[in-house]
C-alpha cells in the first residue's frame, strides 16, 4: 500500500536515519524536561511541538512515573523509543533553556544539528550553596515571623528576635545538611529525615532554654524548608489536566518525603524530649 | 497595626520565601525578581482578602489565580513557562504547619492510641493541606483551563 492516500500536509519524506535522530532528539528533550520538575503537560507539549518543527507528522507521547515514551510517524513509519527516567532534582534553569531551544527550532532558527548542540550545552546552573543556606534561614525566619503575626489576640505578637534567629540557625544548618546529603546521593527520604532531625534538634534547643517568646513557633518554622511544595502543586496540575498517572506518583512522593520529615522530628523529638508540635 | 501595615509586612515577609525556594529550584536569575513579586502579591492579596471575611481556601484560590494570570504575561515576555517562577512564588502560601502537624498525629496515633483530639487533629490539618494546596495548584493551571486550551501559553 503506497502513500498517496495520504492527507498529511505535503512534506518532504523523511529517510530513516533522519526519522530516527528527531525521535532521538524529542525523547532527549522530554526527558530533560521530566527530570528537572516540569509538569507532564509541559514535557508532551514541548516534545511534540518539537517534533513537528523538525518534520515528523505526528509525535504520541507517554509519560509514565519513571520512563519516557515516544513514537514519531512519518510517512507511515512509526519509530518507538523509551528511556528510563531518573530524578535528577527541580531545575527550572534546564527547563527554561530546553523550551528556548525548542521555539528556536519552531521559528525556523535551528535545524536538527543546532538543536542538538544547543541541548546538548545546557549544563546545569546552581546557585553557591552558602547563597541557598542564608537565603533558607531568612525564609524559614520570615515564615516565623507570619506565623508570630497571625498568632491569636491573647499572645504576644510583637517581633521575638530569639525565635527568628533560632528558626535562621536551625532552617540554614538544615539546608547545608540536605546540600551535604544530596551532593552524596543519598536517597531523598534518607535525606530529609536526617535534615529534619538537625533541624528540630537546634530550634528544640530554644524550647530547652527557654529562649524568646514562642519557641514552639521556631520549632514548627525550621523545617518548612523540607515542605515537597513543588511536587504537591504539579501532582495536583498533572491530575486536573488528565495525567492522572504522574499526578498520583508524585503525590505519593510528597506524601513520603513528608513522612520521612516527620520521622525526623519525632526522632529528634523523642532524643532531646521536647515535645513542641502537638 | 493597621491593616495597611501588616499588609505591607506581610508582603515583604512573603518575597523572602518566594526568592528562597527560587534558588532551591534554580530558578533563572532573570526570573527570581518574578519570584519575589508573584509571592508578595499573592501573599498580599490573601491576607486582604482573609481580611475582608472570606475562608482561606478561596481566598488561597483568588491569590493564586491573579498571581497566574499576571505570569502569563511575563512568561510571554521572558520566553518561559510560567510555572518557572510562578511555582516559586506560591511557596509562601503552602500549608506546610498543617501538612506536618497531620503526619505527626498520625505518628502520635500509633504510638499513645488512639484519642478524639490526635483523630481530628490529624484530620482538620490534614484536609486544610489538602484543600489549600489544591486552591494553589487549580488557580495556577486557571489561564490554561479558562484561555490557552488549545494552544500553548508559550
Amino acid at each position: 500500500m503506497m502513500t498517496n492516500q495520504s492527507t498529511a500536509p505535503v512534506s518532504v519524506p523523511l529517510t530513516e536515519p533522519v526519522q530516527r535522530e528527531i525521535t532521538r532528539l524529542s525523547i532527549e528533550t522530554g526527558l530533560m524536561l521530566l527530570q528537572h520538575g516540569a509538569e507532564s503537560a509541559l514535557v508532551e507539549s514541548v516534545t511534540r511541538r518539537l517534533g513537528l518543527a523538525l518534520g515528523v507528522r505526528s509525535v504520541e507521547v507517554a509519560i509514565m512515573a519513571n520512563a519516557l515514551t515516544v513514537t514519531t510517524l512519518s510517512e507511515n513509519h512509526c519509530i518507538t523509543t523509551v528511556r528510563r527516567n531518573e530524578d535528577r532534582g527541580i531545575n527550572m534553569h534546564i527547563v527554561t533553556e530546553v523550551q528556548r531551544a525548542m521555539l528556536a527550532v519552531a521559528a525556523g532558527e535551528l535545524d536538527r544539528a543546532g538543536y542538538r548542540a544547543r541541548i546538548e550545552a545546557i549544563k546545569p546552573q546552581r546557585y553557591p550553596r552558602w547563597v541557598v543556606a542564608l537565603m533558607i534561614g531568612f525564609s524559614c525566619a520570615c515564615f516565623a515571623r507570619l506565623a508570630q503575626m497571625s498568632l491569636p489576640a491573647t499572645e504576644d505578637r510583637s517581633w521575638d528576635w530569639y525565635g527568628l534567629g533560632l528558626t535562621f540557625a536551625a532552617s540554614a544548618a538544615a539546608m547545608l545538611a540536605r546540600q551535604w546529603f544530596a551532593a552524596r546521593h543519598f536517597n531523598p527520604l534518607v535525606n530529609f529525615f536526617f535534615s529534619a532531625f538537625v533541624a528540630t534538634s537546634i530550634a528544640g534547643q530554644g524550647v530547652i532554654y527557654k529562649l524568646g517568646l514562642h519557641p514552639k513557633i521556631a520549632m514548627a518554622s525550621c523545617v518548612l524548608l523540607l515542605v515537597p511544595g513543588f511536587p504537591m502543586i504539579n501532582s495536583i496540575s498533572d491530575m486536573v489536566k488528565g495525567y492522572i498517572n504522574t499526578g498520583l506518583s508524585r503525590g505519593m512522593m510528597a506524601v513520603l518525603l513528608g513522612s520521612a520529615t516527620s520521622a525526623g522530628i519525632i526522632l529528634a523529638m523523642t532524643v532531646w524530649n521536647v515535645w513542641g508540635w502537638l | 497595626m493597621n491593616t495597611l501595615f501588616q499588609l505591607l509586612q506581610n508582603m515583604m515577609l512573603a518575597s523572602v520565601p518566594a526568592v528562597g525556594f527560587g534558588l532551591v529550584f534554580n530558578v533563572p536569575r532573570s526570573a527570581l525578581i518574578y519570584c519575589a513579586a508573584g509571592g508578595a502579591i499573592g501573599r498580599g492579596g490573601r491576607f486582604l482578602l482573609i481580611t475582608a471575611g472570606m475562608p482561606i481556601e478561596l481566598a488561597t484560590f483568588v491569590a493564586a489565580s491573579v498571581v497566574s494570570l499576571l505570569g502569563v504575561y511575563i512568561a510571554q515576555r521572558l520566553r518561559a513557562h510560567p510555572k518557572v517562577f510562578t511555582v516559586a512564588a506560591m511557596i509562601p502560601m503552602i500549608p506546610g504547619v498543617p501538612f506536618f502537624t497531620a503526619l505527626l498525629a498520625v505518628v502520635e496515633i500509633q504510638r499513645r492510641g488512639l484519642t478524639p483530639e490526635l483523630l481530628n487533629t490529624a484530620i482538620t490539618s490534614g484536609l486544610r493541606a489538602a484543600f489549600i494546596v489544591a486552591a494553589l495548584a487549580v488557580g495556577l493551571a486557571l489561564p490554561g483551563l479558562l484561555f490557552y486550551r488549545r494552544k500553548p501559553v508559550v
